[in-house]
């Protein structure tokens, strides 16, 4: 096994983790604030069906900081309301929108970043 | 800028001054100067007299095919929109080869919503008019609701607005640019279209753009996700190691994919802040949209060329320690 199959090997194993976070997070979390007419309509903007769940799990898991500056913005219809949000989950809803969207983040930006050290041949023996 | 009169049937020039309140003496034909009646599908200038400008702009629309489609184009979309509209469908002419193909994701939806924002003001509009018509009690409600909505289009949707405003210079504003212009002109009854009327219509074009770029989208996903189930099936046929395929193919678009979401994620944050720090324009958002969705695609399609290469040697290891356990 070569070290480049050892980082794809990784990879995979933790898209599959995060793909089960997803559909847990989804499906325990968004699904009841889908149905919550308070905060049906803060889940920002779907670009695709199911973005709605990745906007949920940010502003879980973004620091407060972060969020306010995102919702003050004129693009604030893209993310979702954070503090409409926080009050209307509990705290396992947070860690598992935390959990998920970090996943989510480091798996797909360690590939972004494998990539872009394949282009340049590091992995060429 | 010159105010031009059209109708679409045959009208008399006092008929106008009591319904309309437009003195008959401000209406100049193509040749006639204040005419005792209006022929349909005729260009008049309203104005206190005709200038050289203003009978060049006559002559021009008075061909009968461009003045026939002009009225009907107004009456039904309204005057200030008709103009915005050629301005808006020019504009993305330039853009568009870009355009099409890359934003698809993250400019989509928003003018999807800007094309709905418009249509809820215009039924705001609407049901006002109505409540003027019908003297119903909830005038001021209606009216309310109508100034609500153009709020939250404002908010909003403020670039796009700006993008489609920023052609046409009635003085009295549109009915995109005021909301106290539009319900004066919702109050205001009247089958000629003076170039002034709320419509839908400036959304049109852009909703026949946002209808290509979803169906872009959703094409190449089906697009790939054939070739991949091709690729399966072919190994099957062949009598090769088919789940070999299988693993290849599942897991390389599963990485790939989550590749390309975390980076538009990433990217719509970044644009956020940059939103924030800088006096980015409608221009710049479309920019930096693309920019967002081209490194997602990069990335997304780089991870699927690296997942490929190495992933059958995954699974050979992976075959190799099971059996071996």
């Amino acid at each position: 096994m070569t070290t480049i199959q050892y980082y794809v090997g990784l990879l995979i194993l933790a898209t599959i983790l995060t793909g089960i976070l997803f559909v847990l997070f989804g499906q325990i979390t968004v699904r009841k604030l889908r149905k919550n007419p308070k905060t049906r309509d803060a889940l920002g903007l779907e670009y695709v069906s199911g973005w709605d769940i990745i906007n949920a799990a940010q502003a879980l898991a973004f620091p407060r900081s972060l969020s306010k500056k995102l919702e003050r913005s004129p693009l604030s219809f893209i993310y979702a309301n954070s503090l409409v949000l926080i009050e209307n989950t509990s705290r396992l809803d947070r860690f598992l929108g935390s959990l998920f969207y970090w996943m989510m983040i480091v798996t797909g930006m360690s590939g972004a970043f494998l990539v872009l050290l394949e282009s340049v041949g590091i992995f060429e023996p | 800028m010159s105010e031009i009169l059209l109708c679409n049937q045959p009208m008399k020039a006092d008929f106008l001054s009591n319904s309309c309140g437009i003195d008959p003496d401000l209406i100049h034909g193509r040749g006639c100067p204040k005419p005792a009646s209006l022929s349909a599908f005729t260009p008049y200038v309203l104005g206190q007299e005709l200038s050289a400008f203003d009978s060049q702009i006559i002559s021009t629309l008075s061909a009968p095919k461009v003045a026939n489609n002009l009225t009907n184009l107004s009456l039904s979309f309204g005057g200030d929109n008709t103009i915005a509209l050629a301005e808006m469908t020019k504009k993305l002419q330039e853009y568009n080869v870009g355009l099409m193909g890359a934003s698809t994701s993250v400019y989509a939806n928003r003018l999807g919503g800007f094309a709905g924002a418009v249509k809820e003001y215009q039924d705001a509009l609407m049901s006002y008019r109505s409540a003027i018509n019908s003297n119903a009690a909830s005038k001021a409600l209606a009216k309310q609701k109508a100034f609500k909505a153009f709020q939250n289009l404002q908010i909003r949707f403020k670039h796009e607005l700006n993008a489609i405003n920023a052609g046409v210079k009635a003085r009295r504003g549109t009915p995109l640019s005021s909301a106290t212009r539009a319900t004066n002109i919702a109050r205001s009854s009247h089958n000629v279209a003076k170039l002034n009327v709320t419509s839908q219509a400036q959304a049109h074009n852009l909703v026949k753009f946002t209808q290509h770029a979803k169906f872009l989208g959703n094409g190449l996903a089906v697009i790939d996700f054939t070739s991949r189930v091709g690729n399966i099936h072919n190994e099957y046929k062949a009598g090769g190691e088919w789940e070999r395929e299988l693993f290849v193919e599942s897991s390389s678009f599963a990485v790939s994919a989550l590749t390309g979401t975390a980076v538009v994620n990433v990217g719509a944050a970044a644009l956020g802040l940059l939103v924030v720090a800088t006096p980015i324009g409608w221009v710049g958002l479309i920019v930096g949209g693309v920019a967002v969705a081209g490194t997602a695609a990069a990335a997304s399609i780089g991870m699927n060329n690296v997942v490929k290469n190495n992933s059958g040697g995954v699974y050979d290891s992976i075959m190799k320690w099971i059996s071996g356990v």
